[in-house]
């Protein structure tokens, strides 16, 4: 029997005491899975919204914000200046219009309600008269503009996932997605809207006295996106005589490092013609319930460590006060320090190794539902903070038409919470037997150091 | 192995002050000799003994064994001294309690450098010299008698060829006759071995029978016999 199967066999001389031991330890070992399971997920997710998120601008003209506000369009030239920026790798332009009955046969699906109203109101009272515009109703002629009316909202982009208001990508319930690129009349239609103009995939409706052709159906859960009409960016051009306009552009740049240079030099390429947005602001906020998650699991990590390390060196304090006089006589016998001590760390291992394989098959299987149930409590946080926001931003949430307010950060930082599931990968793995063993090393240290001032002379001492 | 004490010393230093266990103690035994040591309670017999095993470094004075100034050793060649010299007995045997008759003398061969495919032989050997059956030797301690521990005990202590036995009170915890035949036991072996034997003891009767008796007194060491 050597000095490993000696230790080996004391780490189960006392099987109620190992239970316990080993029980505690197998909690903590668990906890430590779980905790770096869930920041291995949250870290990456991290990772890809600094990569994405991060890496964009918003381009708007100056004076419009979400489809609202007034001013001029940016033009082509400027969108083409937009794209030939340095370290730009890509711009999602859209171009939004509301359509009224004299433009479409679609009925909305929402009513117009007494905020409609109030945004479609005009000056004075009763029902005045006002001059139409030009080439609406021959030359300075004064007609009476049509009453308040809910309008459907079209929406021109070059990506059409840019309408999803998950961040992530546009959502079909049937038919297939359009290409943003191409000039065809085609459109993709909200599903409220498609339900109340009984418009399925090969359906057609008119808009601006042209046949529209329905390519598919989507759903983004949000009553004003959902009825709506996505269609390709130079189609929504073309229809309504604006050659080359667009409302917003989202500029991609190849690194979050890049961002801010990039902003400003695009600030100062565009001057007072347009509003430019860095993503950096967007993605701290968006970031924040993220990294607060990612501490926690920090804490969660140090913590279970630290009480593991803790368990085991309490557990061998007291097995090695309790064995002072084996330990005297093994000494008397001709065993060395090393010896000992060697044995005394196989114990110590041993029963870290027994509670670390018992910590993993209950960190396996509770991962999952921690993990979500941390993500869930940071989720409630998150949404109390952003409620707490004062309103303003975009009125729907959708991407495309300015999502960089309050409730479009909201949703960013639910979206990035809803991707967190929990990863055991082979490195979270080796990180937990890490600092298992890091912890039966700890756990053996200040054991160790009693172990090598026992002095053999005191078993005969107290004979 | 002869062994010298000359002028052999040890204080403790504690809270009334300082307490001197063995004051200039001279004595020397020969090799195959059976030496005891009796005194009183607190007479410094026990220190002595773990000075002599080099368990304890002695305040002043010098231990040769075959010449060599054990108390001058480093501490590894102490305790290669300890595992290749010396054989130890307790009186309260202290065998290690999770570990069978076996194992505990196993124990000592491995400490003692024994080649691992060489110890179990040598211990059912010893331990078979001294009367425990290959039933007792599977045994747990707490599953023997004490005479039957204490036989495993100097089976343990026999284990390296020790040139010096050390006996602390080696009958002390056993009844008259079994404390009769582990005396006869010790007796015995340093006649067939050659071994020096020194044993503290209470028992006269049993110091009687040893080759040589001294008696501590005060920290003093008077020769009886």
């Amino acid at each position: 029997m050597n000095v490993v199967t000696r230790g080996t066999k004391n780490a189960l001389r006392s099987p109620i005491r190992s239970g316990a031991i080993v029980i505690m330890l197998s909690i903590s070992v668990a906890l430590i899975l779980v905790m770096l399971s869930a920041r291995s997920s949250v870290t990456a997710q991290i990772d890809q919204v600094k990569t994405t998120t991060a890496t964009t601008i918003d381009i708007s003209p100056a004076g419009i914000q979400g489809g609202m506000g007034g001013g001029d369009p940016l033009t082509a030239d400027q969108v083409t200046t937009i794209t030939n920026t340095e370290h730009v790798t890509g711009v999602v332009s859209t171009l939004t219009d509301q359509m009224g009955t004299d433009d479409t046969d679609l009925t909305p699906s929402t009513e117009l309600g007494s905020f409609g109203e109030r945004q479609q109101r005009f000056e004075g009272s009763g029902m005045p008269s006002f001059p139409m515009p030009e080439g609406e109703a021959g030359d300075g002629a004064t007609a009476i503009r049509t009453p308040p009316a809910a309008r459907t909202t079209v929406t021109g982009t070059s990506d059409p996932n840019s309408v999803a208001t998950d961040g992530g990508e546009l959502t079909l319930k049937s038919g297939a997605t359009i290409d943003g690129n191409s000039d065809e009349l085609i459109a993709l239609v909200g599903t409220s809207l498609a339900t109340k103009n009984n418009l399925s995939v090969g359906s057609t409706f008119t808009a601006y006295g042209q046949t529209i052709t329905v390519k598919g159906v989507y759903e983004t859960g949000n009553n004003f996106a959902d009825n709506g009409v996505v269609m390709p960016l130079a189609t929504v051009q073309n229809l309504t005589d604006q050659a080359g306009k667009v409302i917003s552009a989202t500029v991609s740049v190849d690194s979050s490092e890049n961002v801010e240079a990039t902003a400003t030099a695009l600030e100062s390429m565009l001057g007072d013609k347009a509003d430019v947005t860095s993503a950096s602001e967007r993605a701290a906020e968006s970031l924040t319930s993220l990294e607060s998650i990612e501490s926690l699991t920090l804490v969660g990590v140090v913590g279970a460590a630290g009480t593991g390390a803790v368990i085991v060196l309490m557990a061998m304090i007291m097995i090695v006060r309790e064995r002072r006089r084996e330990i005297g006589v093994i000494k008397a016998l001709g065993g060395n320090n090393f010896k000992v001590i060697t044995q005394f760390i196989v114990e110590s291992v041993t029963l870290t190794f027994i509670g670390a394989v018992l910590g993993m098959a209950i960190g396996i299987f509770a991962s999952g539902p921690l993990t979500s149930a941390l993500v869930s409590t940071s989720s409630s946080s998150t949404t109390s903070t952003t409620n707490q926001m004062p309103g303003g931003g975009n009125p729907g949430g959708m991407r495309a038409m300015g999502a960089g307010g309050p409730r479009g950060i909201a949703q960013e930082a639910q979206s990035n919470l809803d991707q967190i599931t929990a990863t055991l990968s082979p490195a979270v793995f080796a990180g937990a037997i890490g600092i298992t063993f890091l912890i039966a090393i700890i756990g053996s240290a200040i054991p160790a150091w009693l172990i090598a001032r026992v002095r053999p002379a005191e078993v005969l001492r107290s004979e | 192995m002869s062994l010298t004490v000359k002028k052999l010393t040890k204080s403790f230093s504690t809270s009334g002050g300082t307490v001197t266990a063995l004051n200039s103690v001279d004595f020397h035994v020969d090799t195959g000799e059976f030496a005891s040591i009796i005194g009183k309670s607190g007479s410094g017999k026990s220190t002595l003994l773990s000075l002599l095993g080099a368990l304890d470094i002695p305040t002043s004075g010098e231990i040769l064994v075959d010449n060599e100034d054990i108390t001058k050793l480093s501490s590894s060649k102490q305790t290669a001294y300890r595992s290749k010299k010396i054989g130890l007995v307790f009186q309260h045997y202290n065998l290690i309690p999770n570990l069978s008759a076996l194992d505990n003398v196993i124990l000592a061969l491995e400490f003692g450098g024994v080649p691992s495919r060489e110890r179990k032989d040598r211990a059912v050997e010893l331990l078979e010299e001294v009367g425990i059956d290959a039933d007792q030797q599977k045994r747990k301690p707490s599953r023997l008698s004490g005479g039957q521990q204490q036989r495993v005990s100097i089976a343990r202590a026999l284990a390296n060829h020790p040139a010096v036995i050390l006996a602390d009170e080696p009958t002390g915890n056993l009844d008259t006759e079994t404390g009769k035949k582990i005396f006869d036991l010790l007796h015995n072996l340093s006649r067939s071995e050659n071994t020096t034997i020194i044993a503290v003891t209470h028992d006269l009767d049993i110091a009687g029978k040893t080759d040589r008796t001294f008696r501590l007194q005060d920290g003093k060491l008077i020769k009886h016999k």
